[in-house]
């Protein structure tokens, strides 16, 4: 069905658009959990600037989070040669790096959605573990993740649907190269700068769109049933 | 074998709790007191839930905690069981994936026999498959109980288990809790608020009074002090006598309400109360509302009665007269 409504290059940016999404996920995705946990935590000495760095890439420019992604991860930069050297990967102007981008720009979204479902969590339950000999460890695994994880799963798919537009920080760090880095986003911008390219703007507009709203409503579908779950 | 706090002080906002006591592990020990005198913040304490400002806790010989040492056990190794009030049964597993969670963290490899056992014991084997927010009070509270049992701790701390029951599914949970620490071999602490069950279940008592440890000792000795009977209501005024002294008594102690007692200046003959006692006018108390409360001392231990002051000079009754004291069965 899907290959009778779009065309074959409509198809490749979908492609493209789900896979860069979706390794942005996985990417921030353990991170996203390990600030979400500090920042859910009582106070201590440097929450502020765990938090202000959870929340950067929402108050900067995108252009500025891809341009600062070039500065360290470019091919001179200081990580990126690094990495080209030991293990011979390139993340400027490639899909991965176009993952890289956009998982920096999801960050505060997943950190936020799982925040909030640790912060929904009864501590009482972290005691009834520890007296139970579930030490802090025990406890995050056991019990801390396994009753946020409707809350880490909608911030996943809130990710996700908001990586798939994700413009600024992605052409800046992996410009837009057909096949490779071109998402919607970028397709759309493309095809609007040809003449007679409108319909193919407003084709891959209304695929966008699909895309964002079938994510939000899963996400909104998970946070329901992450409430219903955590009401003992 | 005991547990002993030594100058041990937590605080949680602005409340502070200090206790400096030692009781011997064995049997029941009742934490007595008014509602928000720390209770409960005693129980999170030796538990290890609360870090102590000052003072140490030291449980059958070992340092859990010293803060002057800088030394703390952390609350999963301490071997400690604490049943909370409100169940606290993790709502993402079955009654049974809570029970499982206790035992899968046993130091030593225990038969999975085990859960089936205590389910059986406190009869909850037809919830085990059932998710935990279906439960009634009574339930959960039994589920609780069955969990904290499974992981074997060498002592279990009680908050209010009795208070999500109603009266005769309390009186069965209070026979359930004796009949386990002995069957089991297992110290328990109980917190109440409730003088009869403190009477029933207490080997020893710990009594606590706005954020302070005020005594501890043998359940017959706290029970008897007058900074005891400060920590009771009016109507709760009385007296702690020994179970075997009273027709149909069980446990330890039964709590004699002054108010259930009549007194006769002459030994009654005739009548269908089981429990009559002769004794001798120890002390005679008038209330500020003009009650008079009056203490004899009988071979079942002290007995108070409260009376009318016309009824004190009707019987004629002062300081070393003797008298008989005079209980329902049913009254107790």
């Amino acid at each position: 069905m899907v290959r009778a409504m779009l065309t074959p290059e409509e198809i490749q940016i979908l492609a493209t658009s789900l896979g860069v999404a979706g390794r942005a996920v996985l990417f921030s995705m353990p991170v996203a959990i390990a600030f979400a946990w500090a920042l859910s935590r009582p106070k201590f000495p440097g929450k502020w600037i765990v938090d202000a760095v959870a929340h950067l890439p929402l108050v900067l420019p995108p252009v500025l989070v891809g341009y600062f992604l070039l500065l360290l991860f470019g091919v001179r930069g200081p990580f990126g040669s690094w990495l080209r050297e030991a293990f011979g990967i390139q993340l400027a102007f490639t899909a991965e790096g176009a993952a890289l981008a956009t998982a920096v720009m999801a960050f505060p979204l997943m950190v936020r959605a799982i925040r909030l479902s640790f912060e929904a969590t009864d501590r009482g339950l972290f005691e009834a573990a520890a007296v139970l000999r579930a030490g802090p460890w025990d406890r995050f695994w056991s019990m801390a993740l396994p009753l946020a994880w409707p809350g880490v799963l909608a911030g996943a798919v809130t990710a996700f649907a908001a990586g798939l537009g994700e413009f600024g920080a992605v052409i800046t760090f992996a410009s837009n190269v057909e096949g490779q880095t071109q998402t919607l986003p970028l397709a759309i911008y493309s095809a609007l700068q040809v003449p007679d390219g409108e319909e193919t703007a407003l084709r891959l507009a209304a695929i966008s769109m699909t895309a964002a709203v079938t994510g939000l409503v899963l996400a909104e579908l998970l946070q329901h049933w992450a409430r219903r779950r955590l009401e003992a | 074998m005991s547990l002993k706090l030594t100058e041990a002080v937590v605080r949680r906002g602005a409340f502070r709790l200090a206790a400096d006591f030692e009781i011997p592990t064995d049997g029941i020990s009742v934490v007595f007191g008014p509602s928000g005198a720390g209770k409960s913040m005693l129980l999170a304490m030796i538990a290890g839930l609360h870090r102590l400002e000052t003072g140490r806790v030291v449980f059958n010989g070992a340092v859990l905690e010293d803060a002057g040492a800088r030394t703390r056990v952390g609350a999963h190794a301490r071997g400690i069981g604490l049943v909370f009030q409100d169940a606290r049964l993790f709502p993402h597993r079955t009654v049974r994936g809570n029970i499982a969670y206790a035992e899968r963290r046993l130091p030593a490899a225990r038969n999975a026999q085990i859960v089936v056992e205590i389910a059986r014991r406190l009869e909850i084997e037809q919830l085990l498959d059932r998710p935990v927010r279906n439960l009634s009070g009574g339930e959960r509270s039994r589920v609780a109980l069955a969990r904290a049992i499974v992981s074997a701790p060498e002592m279990l701390l009680l908050d209010e288990p009795f208070a999500a029951l109603d009266g005769r599914r309390r009186r069965a949970f209070v026979t359930l809790l004796r009949d386990l620490s002995r069957e089991q071999s297992l110290p328990m602490m109980i917190v109440t608020h409730q003088v009869e069950e403190a009477a029933e279940l207490a080997d020893h008592v710990v009594a606590v009074k706005a954020g302070r440890v005020i005594g501890s000792g043998a359940a017959a000795d706290v029970m008897r002090r007058a900074d005891f009977a400060e920590l009771l209501d009016r109507r709760d005024a009385g007296a702690r006598v020994d179970a075997k002294a009273v027709a149909g008594g069980q446990g330890g102690g039964v709590w004699v309400r002054a108010d259930s007692v009549l007194l006769a200046a002459e030994e009654p003959r005739g009548i269908s109360a089981r429990n009559v006692w002769r004794g001798r006018v120890a002390a005679i108390v008038r209330e500020a509302d003009g009650a008079v409360l009056v203490s004899l001392d009988t071979d079942a231990g002290y007995i108070s009665s409260r009376i009318t002051p016309e009824a004190l000079s009707d019987l004629r009754l002062e300081e070393g007269s003797t008298a008989w004291a005079v209980v329902k069965s049913h009254a107790l």
